[in-house]
């Protein structure tokens, strides 16, 4: 490209390159600027092609060119640690789960340090930070910096209760409000034949992972996960702690075992996995579990021909023992997945502007709906897809096929997502978007090398422990009599320690 | 079938330089076609097996991979250290061990039995398509057989438990009992794996001398007779290379199968080393920690293989090296 | 085969023993197959449902539709013999002279060449460090690189010995005495004889390739390179649901379950095809009568 002055230039590019430059105020660079990208997820890598890399290449004047390693490898963890042993690492690096690689590295300068990029080139970053410090914090890394823009997931829900309308009216029972109604709806479920068949074969309470069981300790005041990852910590006023340790479990566990004795929680729980939902629901023998709000729903229409009258809703989390409703579980507001500036990068401040982009108006919409006009309309000033768009398949799969969705850095927008949510879903989300339910998520710490050693040491074995009584009392009881012994050698497996290290990163990390 | 001839390695302790450097060109001048065949098979060991195994430093460093091998620091064994005072992996080892030893005793005798067995068979379309059947399980990954094995045991749906119910005992939720992992496992391993083992032995049987079965036929011997007295012996050095080769692998015990099929109720027999290190490393990739623990593991069959091989040595013909 | 009436009644007894036990493994060991070959044929949701045991629910033969057309379901296939085939040949090539030679009682050092094979099997450099030679080597992402990086491997090598070790010297010598080098020795009376050794080592090389994918899927940027299994655990992340989206299959007539089955009906069918070419070779009386004069 020749030197020339800024207007010449976006003629000239107009007429010499395709697709032309829209100079207007989305621009970052007179002259085009291209980067290379690795962007690598199970489903998709960083395509130059896709409709969204084009438009934000004519808003902008920068263009992505892909790189991703380990193409043909649906594991992200080993593309990203290839392209990082292959020492030819792209300008910029993002995908699936990058947050624990470029934590790690970024330090050891691999990456380029985002705060004071974001402070003087990224206004629309920055003013997002400004609202959420508590997002940036908790991707950050143990050194203070920022080293990735995350996706950041708008949708608040994750995991529902729900119930079989059908079967409740069945046994003449209303909704459950408490834990001990819900007791006597289960109890209800099991032994008066809701599905009719004069079988005793109905699974009152199931699940497809079988630690959504351990949801159920929250109805005695207990905790099971304090984030959306299984067996993890939790926050609670600003103290670290974990679910598996405290007195409300205690109380759990010991009635999920009676209640598994019972026959209310299914006997097969932990080998049944993933196809759980589909074989208990479409054999009418499931009547509640705990699962997302997405996919569950789509299970009305699909068995309404095989099931007459099946009806399966959302209800609100039963009140427990002390009267709390609360949703343990949510989407994680801030993923460690989305894309970072590597120390290979000429240009880290086009970069960052770059990143920017993606947080203006016109930018994240594109990110998230597509292309205007292709793919949604803008009808009173929101964007809605166009109908036969969302009929002619998935819409996430056919947006990833569009660069949309795609797990770069971006905020997203419930907006794309509610268009084709399920009716019962939907109604479900009103339910517990009323309710409130929603309780404080631990977003993760990141350690110094010293509490990562604590950590490293003792964790993995503590957890194997946890675990390993705690499905021992679940199928054989026991847990009073052996709880202060249980607690003894946590602290003897340096479960405190654990905690210490912890809590000493998080206040460093939150500031206290 | 021991050679005498002159060709091998001099007996003669005591010659001189001299008398030395001749017999040596004498002997590739003789010999050259032999080291000639050999070199490809060396050549690719050292350029791609011998070439990277600077990696295996890494055990003893705090591995970057973004620094690279060189560029990250020594932690001599520290890695070992995680390992081997971790109280579970005490329990590992064990549960190494006794799978691995009840999987030598049951599991490795089966293929020769099949082998055998099929050498017993006379219908020729049943033999042909009975072989062609039971390596199959091979074939399928072992996702699908781990999902076979846990319907197969499943208290509600289960054919163990049905044919139970015919005896009249109550249904046994076996995957969540100790007791019973072992069992399971080892004989998944039996099922999806014994087929396709069984090959090497049918191989070693073909290449038996037919005419030793012939003499025996004249003086009178029984097929059962035939099978140990003749077969059994002439594959010997097939059981035996295949035995410690098997013995090196004693403490590579399936580590996919066992992630499918064990719960924490189960840990107690069901967790073996390789399944300890994996829950020790699930955050990011420990690569260095993983270097250790096959380091580790290395170490330990290799000293046993070494002592099968030199015991294999001194009582058989037959030995690994 | 033997004739019956030669054989006592222990004998009789022995053998109708031996075809039941044989049998009933049989039908243990078809097992799976069947299993899958059925889910193949299933409805989406009774496969995920889990409700197949031996018969196909909801006859459908979408997944199959789904597999097929897909091109790169057969580019894929077609690597898969390119490897398979390419690197049996190139691996036999490096691997029979090789296992020849460390027969040989005459070479020097062999102990230590044997040993120097052997310790591999236990040691090896991991992930990074191969991954780091290949690309120094300049072996990524082609055809050739994944042929020969996996051409040879100790166990074949060291079965093969074993089987050469088992000849008879006085074959050998015969030949000798004929004037015969060792090229000669090794191409005319050695190979002769063990056939099914080297069928042996055929079958593994073959099969190591055709469920090879690992080195596959990380040396190989081309996806129009990759062999089918690495296609097929694409295609398992690609449908595998998204949680939190509920992009279920729901509603298509397939689902994860039953296009895995069916990729992996269409991997094992060519074995199945192929083996009984290779059977043929496990009959006794393959080494005939003795030492010639």
């Amino acid at each position: 490209m020749r030197k020339s002055t800024i207007l010449a230039a976006a003629l000239l590019s107009t007429s010499m390159t395709a697709p032309a430059f829209a100079g207007g105020h989305l621009r970052i660079v007179d002259e085009p600027v291209e980067f290379t990208v690795h962007l690598h997820n199970k489903r998709y890598h960083y395509d130059s092609n896709w409709p969204v890399e084009q438009k934000a290449r004519q808003d902008t004047g920068v263009h992505l060119i892909g790189a991703t390693f380990g193409t043909n490898t649906p594991s992200s963890q080993e593309a990203h640690n290839l392209m990082l042993a292959s020492g030819d690492i792209p300008h910029i690096v993002g995908g699936d789960k990058i947050k624990d690689m470029v934590n790690e590295y970024g330090p050891q300068g691999a990456f380029v340090p985002l705060n004071d990029l974001i402070a003087e080139h990224a206004p629309n970053i920055k003013a997002f930070f400004d609202k959420y410090p508590e997002k940036m914090a908790a991707v950050s890394s143990f050194d203070g910096n920022l080293y990735y823009i995350p996706y950041l997931p708008d949708g608040k829900y994750g995991r529902a209760y729900w119930m079989r309308r059908d079967w409740l009216d069945a046994v003449g029972m209303d909704v459950p409000s408490d834990v001990n109604e819900l007791y006597e709806v289960l109890t209800a479920f099991r032994n008066q034949d809701p599905n009719g068949n004069g079988l005793k074969d109905e699974v009152p309470f199931f699940a497809r992972q079988w630690p959504e069981v351990l949801r159920l300790v929250t109805l005695w005041g207990g905790r099971s996960s304090g984030s959306d990852t299984y067996h993890d910590f939790l926050i609670d006023n600003g103290r670290i702690a974990h679910g598996y340790a405290g007195e409300g479990y205690r109380e759990g566990i010991k009635n999920i075992h009676k209640w598994y004795e019972e026959g209310l929680i299914d006997a097969e729980v932990f080998t049944r996995g993933s196809s759980a939902r589909e074989f208990l629901l479409s054999e009418n023998l499931g009547g509640m579990t705990h699962d997302w709000f997405a996919s569950t729903s789509g299970y009305n229409p699909k068995l309404k021909d095989k099931i007459p009258g099946f009806a399966l809703e959302v209800i609100v989390p039963p009140a427990s023992i002390s009267g709390k409703r609360i949703a343990e579980h949510r989407r994680i507001p801030v993923k460690p997945d989305g894309w970072a500036i590597s120390h290979t990068n000429p240009d880290p401040v086009t970069a960052i502007k770059y990143f920017d982009y993606y947080f203006t108006e016109e930018g994240r919409r594109a990110a998230n709906f597509g292309i205007e006009g292709t793919h949604y309309d803008m009808v009173d000033g929101k964007p809605i897809f166009k109908k036969e768009f969302m009929e002619a398949g998935p819409v996430n799969s056919q947006l990833y096929q569009v660069g949309s969705q795609v797990q770069r850095g971006y905020f997203q927008d419930f907006g794309y997502e509610i268009q084709w949510t399920n009716p019962s879903a939907v109604k479900g989300i009103e339910l517990y978007d009323a309710g409130d339910y929603l309780i404080d998520q631990f977003l993760g710490v990141a350690f110094n090398e010293e509490e990562q050693g604590v950590y490293d040491k003792n964790w993995s074995q503590i957890r194997t422990y946890m675990l390993e009584k705690q499905q021992a009392w679940i199928l054989g009881g026991g847990i009073e009599a052996e709880w202060d012994d249980y607690m003894a050698t946590l602290d003897k497996m340096g479960f405190n320690d654990v905690l210490s290290a912890m809590q000493s990163a998080y206040d460093r990390q939150y500031g206290g | 079938m021991s050679d005498l001839s002159e060709n091998i390695l001099p007996a003669a302790p005591k010659r001189t330089l001299g008398q030395r450097f001749t017999w040596l060109v004498d002997h590739f001048k003789r010999e050259w076609q032999i080291y000639v065949m050999l070199l490809p098979v060396i050549i690719w060991f050292v350029v791609f097996l011998y070439k990277p195994m600077y990696g295996l430093q890494v055990a003893f460093k705090d591995y970057s991979i973004f620094r690279g091998v060189a560029g990250s620091p020594w932690i001599g064994f520290e890695h070992f250290q995680t390992l081997i005072y971790s109280d579970q992996f005490g329990r590992a080892l064990k549960n190494t061990f006794m799978i691995s030893m009840l999987s030598l005793c049951f599991g490795f005798p089966v293929p020769i039995f099949l082998a055998l067995m099929f050498n017993e068979i006379t219908h020729h379309v049943f033999k042909r398509t009975a072989q062609t059947i039971v390596y199959l399980p091979h074939f399928i990954s072992t996702v699908i057989i781990a999902g076979i094995v846990i319907t197969a045991f499943s208290p509600s749906a289960g054919i163990v438990n049905m044919v139970l119910g015919w005896f009249g005992m109550e249904p046994i939720y076996f995957l969540i009992k100790p007791e019973w992992f072992r069992p399971i496992f080892i004989g998944s391993g039996i099922w999806q794996e014994a087929g396709f083992s069984s090959i090497v032995f049918l191989a070693a049987i073909a290449g038996v001398n037919p005419s030793l079965y012939e003499s025996a036929v004249i003086d009178g011997a029984s097929r059962w007779q035939m099978m140990w007295k003749i077969t059994l012996p002439s594959i010997l050095p097939t059981i035996i290379i295949m035995l410690i080769i098997r013995i090196g692998n004693l403490l590579e015990v399936g580590f996919e199968l066992i992630i499918l099929l064990y719960q924490p109720a189960t840990f107690a027999t069901a967790d073996v080393i390789n399944t300890f290190i994996y829950r020790q490393g699930i955050q990011g990739a420990q690569y260095d920690l993983a270097a250790a623990a096959g380091l580790f593991n290395a170490v330990i069959a290799f000293i046993l293989v070494m002592t099968a091989n030199t015991i294999a040595r001194r009582y058989s013909n037959t030995s690994l090296w | 085969m033997a004739n019956m009436n030669l054989y006592s009644r222990g004998d009789k007894v022995f053998v109708r023993l031996n075809m039941v036990l044989i049998t009933v493994f049989a039908l243990l060991t078809l097992y799976p197959f069947i299993y899958i070959a059925a889910v193949s044929f299933s409805n989406g949701s009774a496969a995920a449902a889990g409700t197949v045991f031996w018969r196909p629910i909801g006859l459908t033969i979408s997944a199959y539709d789904y597999v097929i057309s897909e091109p790169l379901f057969w580019s894929s296939y077609k690597n898969t013999f390119i490897y398979t085939f390419g690197g049996t040949f190139v691996s036999m090539l490096i691997i029979v002279p090789g296992a020849y030679a460390l027969s040989k009682q005459q070479l020097l050092g062999r102990r230590y060449f044997n040993l120097f094979v052997a310790f591999t099997m236990w040691f090896n450099a991991g992930l990074i460090p191969f991954f780091l030679n290949m690309r120094d080597l300049g072996l990524m992402d082609s055809y050739f690189g994944l042929i020969i990086a996996f051409a040879c491997n100790a166990f074949n090598i060291i079965l093969l010995r074993n089987f050469f070790e088992a000849i008879p010297k006085s074959f050998e010598e015969a030949a000798r005495m004929d004037g015969a080098n060792e090229f000669q020795v090794l191409w005319k009376v050695y190979l002769p004889l063990s056939k099914p050794a080297l069928a042996t080592i055929i079958l593994f090389c073959m099969v190591a390739r055709w469920n090879g994918f690992f080195w596959a899927m990380v040396l190989l940027k081309d996806e129009q390179k990759i062999p089918v299994q690495v296609y097929l655990r694409q295609v398992i992340a690609t449908l595998s649901d998204d949680e939190e989206f509920g992009q279920s299959l729901l509603n298509q007539g397939y689902s994860v379950e039953t296009v895995t089955a069916a990729i992996m009906v269409c991997s094992i069918i060519p074995v199945l095809i192929f083996y009984p070419f290779i059977q043929k070779y496990f009959n006794k009386g393959i080494m005939l009568g003795g030492v010639k004069e």
